[in-house]
């Protein structure tokens, strides 16, 4: 908010300099973030907190200024002169929602011209982000700035009645606001009515019906207190947010209605001539004082950690009009109506330690028990995961949780847990508008971004929650996604780039033995596309995406994707059991064994693993499998290689040859398969 | 064969080997020659032996060994000093290409995997925290109502609901506006003392330079008996100083949260500047950093904590920018693009 330094300095005795104000109202909560200096002075951009509407204007944040610097708030005087005839003989205030509207102050004025402010008036407007219309409207303005009250005037002789009556919009009523909107009202708003229609929206806007003029002559001055959640929902309804409803949604000072429109008749009667009636039209329906409230000094020094005196809580506590009466070890205050943030002991506190200064208070470490801290085994799993895709060399992306519907669509067919879409009620956009039922939508995005930028070597995943409506309670699923797509050295990735990618990371991740089964569709290509089975559930999909799914985020170029479904992993690997290092030499036998199309790796690999010799240590796959249409027909050469080896001792060539060719005999027995 | 014939090998041997000079293949010639395992000379002389007869054999054998060492001896000291010779003129093999390396040529390097900067952020957070004993405490990143605003002193209407502009899902479940409704969780689920910080995606509705729809906070939270605004000082102080540097100033300032009285602003002074004035700090030498305060009593009894036994104190502080400050990122949006070139800078 906008002040004016020369202003707050006018209601401060004595007024320290700039810097020391500045300095002491960041440290006691309100932040000056700008100071700008024009040819009247500076004006500052200070923070005020949504809690304390008090210090939205400057005599409030003067007050600040007075207990923050050792210095006095000048008092409020008013100097008004009222006419003999009585403002209740002119106009009549009906309050018909007494608990909507605990105050409504009105001040007539008479025999006015409406000119322009003065100068002075204008300027000081201006220099806090108000434009100046008419005296009327300027002082009006003015108050509000100085003294925080909204005050609304009327033209008196465009209401009729003349009568105020201040209740609920009727179903269907429309009023003009002094913006020019016409506005539908309902029952649920608060409007400011003369005797036949409504004639402002309370707390927020005057009316049209009844807006200052150039030929007023005649003037109502509202000075109201209105019920903070009846404007806030009004104002929101109605998309308005104006200097007045601010305050009156933050809360206003009761006992400031009567001073502030005392203030603002005085004003007006010195700029526009005009004479006040006499007496205030004032309905006042507040319920009782404030509670008080009784702090213990030495309570409070513990909360602290900081000795704090006596005299310095009843110096703060009287300084910011809390009237502190002292007994023994006691202070007990009544709030003041402008504080209608304080109605406990611990908002007592924070004013007093406030105004200490939290510079002053030591920083002492709390001595606590010295047991170790643990981490929830959800963050265990999900950084395992993580380190574990660092690991194999992919670099992590983090996208948006909320994704396009369409997308979102695509992600239901995925055979994966999951369940109905969850939808956002107020999306910023329609591209995220709904919560995600898989990462890849994003990380596919990320994906096109990184080949359209030029990357040649594209190595990404993502590790977060995926959402899907549940029983009753929105289900969260933690799950890690990778893509993969070209290569460093220019050749393209392949499926078996991303099964050793996959294998390493279930392998790291501790997930219990998977099987690979064709599958996938319609994300994955048909002849790429593997579903991984734990037992009997799919825990995840990878391999190529499907020609379809590309297209729809522009990917030109094979892109090899995977997504797992993070609670199927155990709890973590067991403590690795060291097995004896083999100190005898291994002997390596090569096997190409020639099968049908149809026979797949896994049926050969456990085949050889069963049928082998106990010697035989590993078997891998050497090379890829070898087809050639012409050549063979149908048929499929595969070498494997078999590293033998005894653990006592060497063993020889010849003993090797024959375990082959004992191996050779079982496959062909069991298999059917030749050997080339 | 006799003994005599052994020394005259031996003065053969030592004309070889002095012939041979630091010649490593002529070495290897004589080793062969001498000491070679099919046809060497030791060999023979090793052989010839059994022939002997038996009154010779003992001090034939004695010889034989003796020479036997001095050969070995002698070939291994001279092949030795061939070597070093050899090193030492720089005529040893070139490399395994057989020609010289370009040395300033680029190194192939493995490919390296890389964290998110957010995510090394938070990780450096928890580490400090785990080492003050906090638990790191995770949950729902769709909350209801009570956790994320109510039981914060966040009634329905307030004002403050304003600065944390919300995704509403049907049915009145929202997404988190900040990692806070854990605290509330874990106080509902369990006594003091509770020593915990919680990490997590948040989501406001707003989106700008310095704005995004969704971001990553951590929050801390610590109720016990005795607990003391100087305690709350302390503790942000030793983790402000850890995680940036000692040499940070660390100020605390009045500030406004619901769910805390009385609050703080947390500023540490310009990394960047060191408080001369720069753009980052807005000329203000001053980084807003994190917002703390004590456990207001409202939250307290809310969540079922006996206010009068016990305070404790709570901080939030963004992830996203303490990632986007220490590495001078510009724009909060471009960490969730997908780009991995943001990313494999973290490697």
């Amino acid at each position: 908010m906008k002040f004016d330094l020369g202003w707050l300095r006018e209601l401060v005795d004595p007024a320290a300099d700039a810097d020391t104000i500045a300095e002491r109202l960041t440290a006691c909560g309100f932040l000056v973030e700008l100071r700008e200096r024009d040819a009247d002075g500076e004006v500052w951009e200070v923070e005020v907190t949504t809690n304390r509407p008090d210090a939205m204007n400057h005599r409030g944040l003067a007050r600040e200024i007075a207990v923050a610097t050792g210095a006095a708030l000048r008092p409020l005087t008013v100097e008004l002169t009222e006419d003999a005839e009585p403002a209740a003989a002119v106009a009549a205030v009906e309050v018909v929602e007494p608990p909507l509207c605990s105050r409504y102050v009105a001040r007539i004025v008479r025999g006015i011209t409406v000119t322009e402010s003065p100068d002075w008036l204008r300027r000081r407007l201006e220099r806090c982000g108000v434009r100046p219309i008419n005296a009327v409207v300027d002082v009006t303005n003015y108050v509000l700035l100085e003294l925080g009250q909204p005050l609304h005037a009327f033209d008196l002789a465009l209401l009729s009645g003349p009568k105020i009556v201040v209740r609920r919009a009727a179903s269907g009523e429309r009023l003009t606001t002094l913006d020019g909107e016409a506005r539908e009202v309902d029952p649920s708003m608060l409007v400011i009515a003369d005797a036949s229609r409504p004639v402002a929206l309370a707390g927020i806007m005057g009316g049209a019906n009844s807006e200052i003029s150039p030929s007023t002559t005649e003037l109502l001055i509202e000075s109201a207190h209105f019920d903070p959640l009846t404007v806030r929902r009004a104002a929101r309804r109605l998309g308005i947010h104006t200097e007045a409803s601010h305050r009156f949604e933050r809360g206003c000072d009761p006992e400031m209605a009567a001073t502030a429109c005392d203030v603002a008749a005085a004003m007006i009667a010195k700029l526009c001539g005009g004479r006040v009636c006499r007496g205030r039209i004032d309905v006042d329906a507040r319920r009782g004082p404030a509670r008080a409230l009784s702090l213990s000094v030495a309570g409070l020094s513990r909360f602290a950690g900081l000795e704090i005196a006596a005299r310095d809580v009843l110096r703060i506590l009287d300084g910011l009009g809390f009237a502190p009466r002292a007994q023994g070890d006691r202070v007990t205050v009544t709030p003041p109506s402008h504080r209608v943030d304080v109605d406990r002991v611990a908002d007592l506190y924070e004013e007093v330690i406030r105004h200490c200064g939290y510079g002053a208070v030591p920083a002492r470490l709390p001595v606590l028990s010295t047991s170790p801290g643990h981490r929830h085994p959800n963050w265990e799993l999900v950084d395992r995961a993580r380190d574990a895709a660092v690991g194999v060399g992919l670099a992590e992306v983090m996208t948006f949780a909320f994704i396009d519907p369409d997308d979102d669509a695509l992600a239901g067919e995925l055979p994966l847990p999951g369940g109905p879409p969850l939808p956002l009620s107020n999306p910023l956009a329609r591209t995220q508008s709904v919560m995600r039922r898989s990462l890849l939508p994003g990380l596919l995005g990320g994906a096109r971004l990184n080949l359209n930028r030029g990357e040649r070597a594209l190595a990404i995943f993502e590790q977060g929650r995926v959402f899907s409506a549940g029983d009753g309670a929105p289900v969260e699923r933690e799950r890690l996604a990778l893509a993969i797509a070209g290569s460093r050295d220019g050749c393209a990735a392949a499926f078996t780039d991303l099964k050793g990618l996959v294998e390493e990371l279930l392998d790291r991740i501790a997930f219990p033995a998977i099987e690979w089964r064709r599958g996938g569709a319609p994300w994955l290509d048909e002849a790429e596309g593997a579903v991984l089975v734990a037992g009997e559930a799919v825990i995840g999909i990878a391999g190529l995406l499907a020609e379809r799914t590309a297209a729809r985020w522009e990917l030109r170029q094979p892109v090899y994707v995977a997504e797992l479904e993070l609670a199927d992993a155990s709890g973590g690997k067991p403590p690795v059991r060291f097995q004896p290092v083999p100190r005898y030499p291994s002997v390596v036998a090569d096997m190409t064994v020639e099968h049908p199309a149809g026979l797949a790796y896994a049926t050969l690999d456990g085949a050889v693993r069963e049928l082998a010799s106990e010697r035989v240590e590993t078997v891998e796959l050497l090379g890829t499998p070898f087809t050639d249409e012409k050549l063979l027909a149908d048929r499929v050469r595969t070498t494997l290689r078999l590293v033998y080896r005894h653990s006592e001792r060497s063993l020889t060539q010849d003993e090797v040859n024959a375990a082959q060719a004992e191996l050779r005999g079982r496959l062909a027995a069991r298999l059917g398969v030749s050997f080339a | 064969m006799s003994i005599a014939r052994l020394d005259s090998v031996r003065a053969d041997f030592r004309e070889a080997l002095a012939e041979a000079g630091n010649d490593p293949e002529a070495l290897e010639r004589v080793r062969i020659a001498y000491a070679g395992q099919r046809s060497g000379l030791l060999r023979d002389l090793a052989a010839a032996l059994r022939d002997l007869p038996p009154e010779d054999k003992r001090e034939y054998g004695r010889r034989l060994n003796e020479l036997k060492a001095e050969i070995q001896e002698a070939l291994a000291a001279a092949q030795r000093t061939a070597l070093e010779m050899k090193v030492q003129a720089g005529t040893g093999r070139v490399g395994v290409t057989g020609y010289p390396v370009d040395v300033t040529l680029p190194g192939r390097r493995p490919p390296l995997g890389a964290q998110h900067p957010v995510q090394l952020v938070r990780r450096r957070v928890e580490s400090i925290f785990l080492r003050m004993g906090y638990d790191v405490e995770d949950g729902p990143e769709i909350e209801d109502d009570w956790h994320n605003f109510e039981a914060l002193n966040i009634p329905p209407d307030h004002p403050a609901r304003d600065d944390q502009d919300t995704f509403y899902l049907p049915g009145g479940m929202l997404l988190r506006t900040h990692t806070s409704p854990v605290q509330a969780r874990v106080m509902e689920r369990r006594q003091p003392p509770i020593r915990i910080i919680v990490p997590g995606r948040v989501f406001r509705r707003d989106s700008d330079l310095r704005h995004s729809p969704m971001f990553h906070q951590v929050e801390g939270l610590l109720v016990d008996e005795g607990i003391t605004f100087s305690h709350l000082k302390a503790t942000l102080e030793t983790f402000l100083h850890a995680l940036f540097s000692d040499e940070v100033a660390v100020r605390l300032r009045p500030g406004y949260f619901p769910f805390t009285e009385p609050s703080a602003e947390v500023d540490i002074s310009c990394i960047f500047c060191r408080q001369a004035g720069c753009g980052v700090c807005s000329r203000s030498g001053w980084i807003e950093i994190l917002g703390a305060g004590m456990v207001d009593p409202r939250v307290f009894e809310a969540v079922g904590v006996d206010p009068d036994r016990y305070t404790g104190f709570a901080f939030g502080l963004g992830l996203d920018r303490v990632a986007m400050l220490v590495h001078g990122v510009p724009d909060l949006r471009q960490m969730f693009e997908g780009d991995q070139r943001l990313t494999r800078q973290f490697a």
